[in-house]
């Protein structure tokens, strides 16, 4: 029988190997970190949602390639009143839905009025909202009973989203999300692949940049172990792969089969200040953690390599209009005597200082531990709770729990997007001062005017100690030899992508 | 033989709901909520809880168990918090990448433990023997993990021979699907190849040393008859009771490999189940493992009546 079967096997074996995979033409292949768990971008802030979700579902505003705001489903920009309290949103015309029906009005103002009242972000300015209303077949007016000159961001971020549905299949939960965009959801297999094909309805922007639809196909594979993603680009399995390590750099880089693609910067690791209970609501403890941390050691620690990190206290590196030097005289004291000083002025009893952080995002742990050591060099008792993802999750909603949490950010193209700042984030850091100047930063209409109060923010957070930036890190990202077409982007789009073979 | 069976299906029953009960509250009893996970980092308290109530996490425990418990008798073993689909429908989309690995690693496994396991006893105390032991130790010892990134990184990116993770695309046919278990199937057979072949030397070398082998060699029996056929055979009890549960074993835990390779398998849904906080897969995915263990361990037990005419039940 042995005999028997070993030819059979062995033609089998060549046979599969042999196989070479079916791959539509045209087709985009993106290695993203996980499962987006929903296709409703208004629900969910997570960044992997936004990459998948932009393809297919749209807001009325998007942000060009130096994070301007331009109009995407909105004719052009809005008219603003001269109070800075009504805007006046023409809509375009001929744009239509995956399902056939055309966009209108009613359809945004549906949509709109969910956002306010589901979305994280809509939420947080829907006291500032005296009403939304159709004011024309293709035109909505939104007032505000106060000016909010973050709105346009607001309106244009792809994550906790103002996307626009058809009216008709607006609810609390949207069972089966239908777009305006480029590409439509064809298939979607969970922890698989989500497949998105090219919508053949669709009509080009008038002020966002042209989605040439290139490819016929997008496919988007959630591949969770971070060594599969990169040994996926290399071997040419995936055109594009997001979350690198930034220890595969090199090896890309001397790949002929791919090209690394480095975002610089791209974002901030933060340790977020518990406000609300604890050691840390008291305004010397906080500064003496701030005069003992050794950012740069803990930046090296965590990224291995300046080529993937810059310290850096301003909120905003260099480049962006917010960037600012103010206040950061207090940024890498590095002064564990001075931190030391501090305990003793407050007479510190020894009572442990807890920093809730996990290894899901193993630079965070990496930071916490070279933290430990210094602030225990400069005589605080350092509690380290490293627990996983989910449970962190958990845990930090409670504020009994823990005294720092580590956590980052990408550079959002508005900081009034970081919630961090107001008091009503779970951090709580409601200081009367502070408060008057996010104020004045969030009614503020004038770009130049709004930079100044930002410093003015910026001074703040770092005096009162309001969060503890780290530094600056960056992004490693991968996309196949000759892939054209996609803007590097913390949520890279793939509707202009192609190959140059 | 009846009674028999009936006696070990009422055990399967019971084995199945205490497996129920403790999986039930061993994941209540880890930290973490599915709700925060599933809404994002910037979710509020009042979402978190809205979302709670609408998933059923906000009832008493005792009400959650007994639903659980009633709805599992009806073979309902509930909805999964976050790919919103019936439990049953999620692990039935994980059965073939999971079945077909367990089956091709096994595979694997057998073609190089068995024969030479068998060789090795023969060949007792031989450096071949040493040699075969010693590989034996090593394949066991070096991590899957290890085994699958090492394949990874040169047999299918550099040579290109195999793919190198997931099952296949959208549009892929049985063919390309199992293209895509051959590399995890091979790390996976190599490593479970050791224990098979322990046990297949260890067995063989009992056999050898009986008194109805040197019966049989006296009698002029062709010495591949004597160990392929008689020999063998009565080893394979030992053997059968190993490859079975190593069978179950990699349907349910292949959790490493797949991760590696990026394979949409039991052992990867578990995995992401528990940190996702996902409730009701993890529940079911517990009941289903214990169920299939309880199957192949009476299975293995039926097929000692097919191998030895001496066993009753």
């Amino acid at each position: 029988m042995h005999h028997r079967f070993r030819p059979l096997m062995t033609a089998a074996t060549i046979a599969l190997v042999a196989a070479s995979p079916a791959i539509a033409e045209g087709t985009i292949d993106v290695a993203i970190i996980g499962e987006p768990d929903t296709f409703d971008p208004m629900i969910s802030t997570k960044d992997v949602v936004s990459i998948v979700t932009q393809h297919f579902v749209e807001t009325l505003y998007t942000f060009d390639e130096s994070w301007s705001v331009v109009p995407l489903l909105a004719a052009a920009m809005p008219q603003i009143s001269d109070d800075g309290l009504t805007y006046v949103i023409p809509l375009r015309e001929g744009v239509t839905f995956h399902d056939g029906s055309s966009m209108d009005s009613a359809d945004v103002l549906a949509s709109m009025t969910r956002w306010v009242e589901v979305a994280s972000r809509g939420k947080a300015i829907a006291d500032k909202v005296e009403s939304i209303e159709a004011t024309g077949d293709y035109e909505i007016t939104i007032s505000l009973n106060a000016p909010y000159a973050p709105l346009m961001s607001l309106l244009a971020f792809s994550n906790s989203a103002a996307v626009v549905y058809p009216e008709e299949i607006i609810g609390d939960e949207i069972a089966e999300v239908v777009g305006t965009g480029p590409y439509k959801l064809e298939a979607h297999e969970p922890d698989q692949y989500t497949q998105l094909v090219r919508f053949d309805g669709y009509t080009q922007p008038t002020g966002a940049a042209e989605r040439t639809q290139t490819p016929d196909e997008i496919r988007f594979v959630p591949v969770p172990d971070p060594n599969t993603r990169v040994e996926g680009l290399l071997s040419g399995q995936f055109d594009y792969a997001d979350g690198l390590q930034t220890e595969a750099y090199d090896r890309i880089e001397a790949s002929d089969a791919a090209e690394p693609v480095l975002l610089e910067p791209f974002g901030w690791p933060v340790f977020a200040v518990n406000h609300k209970k604890g050691k840390m609501t008291e305004l010397k403890f906080r500064q003496a953690v701030q005069a003992a941390l050794p950012f740069d050691d803990m930046l090296f620690a965590a990224f291995g390599d300046e080529k993937f990190f810059q310290t850096d206290g301003a909120m905003y590196p260099e480049g962006w209009a917010w960037n600012t030097e103010a206040g950061t005289e207090l940024y890498n004291q590095n002064d564990q005597a001075k931190a030391s000083a501090l305990l003793d002025e407050i007479g510190y009893d020894g009572d442990p200082l807890r920093i809730l952080t996990s290894r899901q995002y193993e630079f965070h742990y990496q930071m916490a531990e070279v933290a430990r050591m210094a602030l225990e060099a400069a005589g605080f008792t350092v509690e380290m709770d490293v627990v996983d993802w989910a449970t962190l999750a958990q845990n930090r909603d409670n504020p009994d729990l823990w005294d720092i949490y580590i956590t980052h950010s990408p550079f959002l193209p508005e900081p009034a997007l970081t919630s961090s700042y107001f008091s009503t984030a779970r951090e709580g850091w409601d200081n009367p001062e502070k408060n008057e100047i996010l104020d004045r930063f969030t009614s503020v209409a004038d770009p130049e005017a709004r930079k100044e109060v930002f410093a003015e923010l910026q001074e703040i957070v770092l005096k009162d100690v309001g969060l503890i930036k780290v530094g600056n890190f960056n992004a490693l990202q991968g996309k196949a030899a000759g892939l054209e077409g996609v803007v590097p982007s913390p949520w890279p789009a793939f509707w202009n992508a192609a190959s140059a073979e | 033989m009846r009674s028999y069976l009936v006696r070990r299906l009422v055990g399967m029953v019971v084995v199945i709901f205490l497996v129920l009960t403790i999986a039930f509250v061993l994941v209540r009893l880890a930290p973490g909520d599915p709700a925060s996970l599933m809404l994002g980092p910037d979710a509020t308290p009042e979402e978190v809880d809205a979302l709670r109530i609408r998933l059923g996490l906000d009832q008493p425990i005792i009400v959650q168990y007994l639903t659980f418990v009633t709805n599992a008798l009806r073979g309902d073993l509930g909805t999964s918090l976050f790919f919103n689909q019936s439990v049953t429908s999620v692990l039935a989309t994980r059965a073939e990448p999971s079945i077909f690995l367990a089956l091709f690693s096994l595979l694997v496994a057998l073609v190089i433990a068995t024969p030479i396991g068998i060789w090795a006893a023969y060949r007792r105390g031989s450096v071949g023997d040493q040699m075969s032991v010693t590989s034996a130790m090593l394949a066991a010892s070096v991590p899957s993990f290890l085994t699958g990134l090492i394949f990874q990184r040169y047999l299918a990116t550099d040579l290109g021979w195999f793919p190198v993770s997931g099952y296949g695309s959208p549009d892929a046919d049985f063919a390309e699907r199992m293209r895509h278990l051959i590399l995890p199937a091979i790390t996976l057979g190599i490593t479970n190849s050791a224990l098979i072949l322990r046990f297949t030397r260890a067995s063989m070398l009992d056999i050898l040393g009986e008194d109805y082998i040197r019966t049989a060699r006296s009698k002029g029996m062709r010495e591949r008859r004597v160990v392929l056929r008689h020999a063998l055979k009565n080893a394979g009890i030992p053997i059968i009771t190993v490859v079975g549960l190593t069978f179950a074993l990699l349907v349910s835990g292949a959790v490493v490999t797949e991760r590696v390779f990026n394979l949409p398998g039991m052992g990867n849904l578990v995995v992401n189940a528990v940190l996702r906080r996902d409730y009701p897969v993890i529940q079911g995915t517990l009941i289903v493992v214990a169920a299939l263990y309880v199957l192949v361990n009476l299975a293995t037990d039926l097929l000692y009546l097919i191998l030895d005419k001496r066993v009753k039940y």
